[in-house]
């Protein structure tokens, strides 16, 4: 076991080392950071303090009350007795705009707005609109006031797998699909090193030393270890930036205040993604054995890759119906399970009994490919300057 | 209890036969040289030896049993030219490779000092190794075979890439090691170093053992198959001669498996416009010997002394 954990330490600085994992790992969070700054500075640079006035001609607002909801901006809205006063008003600077509400508002429910230069922001919109309702139904009872206020916000339960969809949660749903990506970058860029590694060392003859200090299942165990505690790594690094980041930028984009931590989503994400890398980097072992040269590797990686990145391309089938034939195949077809079920997670449900068939396929399929890659890149060790053909690679698994 | 034992291994790659039959032997505190042309099978002999390759038949045993994982820790292992990550720094290559030979990581630091001081690589330790020359990498190379004080060394072409000052330094450390009573199996092209440092060594020809056994005995089976010879004239082109070499004013003449001296003597002498001042029998180089059995082929074998033949 001491050599077993060597060998993972060994790979795992010499991966987080690599100028290309530090590029990669710290590029997203800096870009990501970037946007958050320059999505807050707009939002400042963009806000305008001054009052928004109204002029009520249809008498509509003769209660004047505070709105029910609490407003963002919290801008005053001042109340003119006609246009001319509040045209003078808004040259003068003492307003930002103001709102006419002609005496034929309540048959056409039609506004005129005048302003200088720019517009209002969304947010005041949107706090003027509060302000509106909550004075058109001050008159009525308390509960029912409220109501009437808050509108309606439809909540669809999936009685299936128990989960919420409701309109404030749009963000949960999109959070499956920067996830997919995030896991999809780590994954991705682990396994092509391991890749690289095998191949190289092998070409090296680098693999010669090793092998007279190590077992194989010491060597590609350890590697594999090393690797997958660098993708933790740089996932955890995804991930304190991604919380930090929303932290700070919640207060100023209000869509994100209504994110919840999908657990169970997180959940069965982890179930997945630890075999599903496994799987992914026997693969790239096995190829790697058997061939003599980075880039035939890098070619024959390219192609076995898109087995695991089938379901990208089938994005529009999963927009459409999440639940289609395809996409249940997908789900139990172990290369692709990760990616189907991130995805299909985003939009729609996955049935329990999917997600338990799958991972006991992917689980069963792991263990044989981790097995079958360890006897390939054994007999892939005896041909120097010949690579290992399908019917020879079939032959050692067969162990013959 | 013998290292080595190498007992009739074979290995065939597709419809290759890189190794037909190979037996030998290597005693503890002696270096032994693993000798043969270009694509003889010394290289998968090597490998097999060291378990990096399963032999079709025969048996290898080492330390006096199967090769295990508490046995690799005793086995320095230099492959030949390459080796290390090229990518990573010197210092922590070598730490890294002495650790999984067992060593703890303040011993490794402390060993490697020294020998990085010996061999002239002590200013270089932060380097990664794809920056250091040919000769350095391959000094490099010994270090990381060295650093864990195995008992068995085993160095294809320790001497490539060296330079005479650095190969006399290579070649004292291997007598030191000799002398500690490690054994030493090398492979290696460069027939003087083998004529200065091994005790015994084996030949290999098409996978096969050609020529096994202590080199002073197989050059001493071996003269009379060579003869100089000094006077004036044409001395080539002679019938049952292999090669013909002039050096200053002497002639070497390498004589073909089965010709007799004699033979040779009455061909010169029967020549006109020559005349003959001195004419010897030649101990022949383990060159001469190498060229001698490899080009005549192992029809000619037959005529071989018995005990310069593998048995």
């Amino acid at each position: 076991m001491r050599n077993f954990w060597l060998v993972a330490k060994h790979e795992y600085r010499r991966t987080v080392l690599r100028r290309a994992f530090v590029l990669v790992t710290l590029a997203i969070p800096l870009a990501m950071v970037a946007f958050i700054a320059l999505a807050i500075l707009v939002a400042i640079m963009g806000e305008n303090n001054l009052p928004v006035g109204y002029v009520d001609n249809a008498g509509i607002l003769n209660v004047t009350r505070q709105p029910l909801a609490a407003m963002p901006t919290g801008i005053e809205i001042r109340a003119f007795l006609d246009e001319e006063a509040a045209l003078a008003a808004l040259e003068d600077k003492e307003i930002h705009a103001f709102f006419v509400f002609p005496s034929d508002y309540p048959s056409t429910l039609q506004t005129d707005l005048y302003y200088l230069e720019k517009p209002p922001s969304n947010d005041v919109w949107r706090d003027f609109s509060s302000f509106v309702r909550a004075n058109l139904v001050a008159t009525y009872p308390d509960d029912l006031r409220n109501r009437l206020f808050e509108g309606p916000n439809i909540t669809v339960w999936d009685i299936v797998s128990n989960r919420e969809f409701s309109e404030s949660s749009i963000i949960n749903v999109v959070m499956p699909f920067v996830a997919s990506f995030f896991f999809f970058v780590a994954t991705m860029s682990a396994s092509g090193y391991m890749l690289q590694v095998v191949a190289t060392e092998k070409e090296n003859r680098t693999i010669e030393i090793m092998i007279t200090s190590v077992t194989p299942g010491q060597l590609i165990g350890g590697k594999t270890v090393g690797l997958l505690a660098a993708a933790l790594t740089q996932l955890s690094i995804y991930v304190i930036v991604v919380v930090i980041g929303l932290t700070v930028a919640a207060p100023h984009v209000k869509v994100l205040q209504y994110i919840t931590v999908p657990w169970a989503y997180l959940g069965v994400m982890a179930l997945f993604f630890f075999p599903s890398y496994a799987l992914n980097a026997a693969v790239m072992v096995a190829v790697g054995g058997a061939v003599t040269k980075v880039r035939e590797g890098q070619s024959v990686a390219g192609i076995l890759n898109l087995f695991f990145l089938l379901p990208l391309l089938l994005l529009t089938v999963i927009f459409e119906n999440p639940a289609a034939p395809v996409l249940v195949f997908l789900t139990l077809f172990p290369t692709t399970a990760f990616m189907t079920i991130s995805l299909r997670w985003g939009l729609g449900t996955v049935p329990l009994w999917q997600i338990g068939v799958s991972w006991i396929m992917l689980i069963a399929t792991t263990i044989f490919m981790v097995w079958a890659a360890a006897r390939i890149f054994r007999a892939g060790m005896l041909r120097y300057g010949q690579p290992l053909n399908l019917k020879a690679a079939v032959a050692a698994i067969r162990g013959d | 209890m013998r290292t080595v034992e190498v007992s009739h291994v074979a290995k065939r790659f597709g419809e290759t036969q890189a190794v037909a039959d190979v037996s030998f032997a290597v005693e503890p505190g002696e270096i032994f040289g693993l000798l043969g042309p270009n694509g003889a099978g010394k290289t998968t002999t090597i490998r097999m030896m060291l378990d990096i390759f399963k032999p079709d038949a025969g048996t290898v045993s080492i330390f006096g049993g199967k090769l295990d994982l508490a046995k690799k820790r005793r086995i320095g292992y230099m492959p030949e030219d390459r080796g290390l990550y090229k990518d990573l720094k010197l210092e922590p290559t070598l730490v890294y490779l002495a650790t999984l030979k067992g060593l703890d990581k303040k011993t490794a630091r402390s060993r490697l000092g020294e020998w990085l001081e010996r061999l002239d690589l002590a200013e270089h330790r932060q380097k990664k190794v794809q920056e250091l020359s040919r000769g350095m990498q391959q000094k490099a190379q010994i270090i990381a075979t060295l650093l864990h004080d195995p008992d068995l060394i085993v160095a294809d072409e320790p001497f490539a890439g060296l330079d005479p000052v650095n190969t006399r330094l290579v070649k004292q450390i291997l007598e030191e090691q000799r002398q500690a009573g490690k054994s030493i199996l090398m492979s290696t092209h460069q027939m003087y170093q083998v004529e200065a440092l091994c005790d015994r060594i084996i030949l290999i020809d098409e996978g096969r053992t050609v020529l096994y056994g202590a080199v002073d005995e197989i050059k001493r089976s071996f003269a009379g198959n060579a003869v100089v010879v000094e006077g004036q004239g044409d001395f080539t082109h002679i019938s049952g001669v292999l090669e013909t070499r002039k050096h200053d004013d002497t002639w070497h003449l390498t004589l073909e498996i089965g010709t007799d001296p004699q033979d040779v003597f009455r061909t010169l002498a029967a020549r006109e416009n020559i005349k003959i001042e001195r004419f010897e029998l030649e101990e022949p180089s383990l060159d001469d010997i190498f060229i001698n059995v490899v080009q005549n082929g192992a029809a000619k074998l037959a005529a071989l002394p018995r005990e310069g033949r593998h048995a």
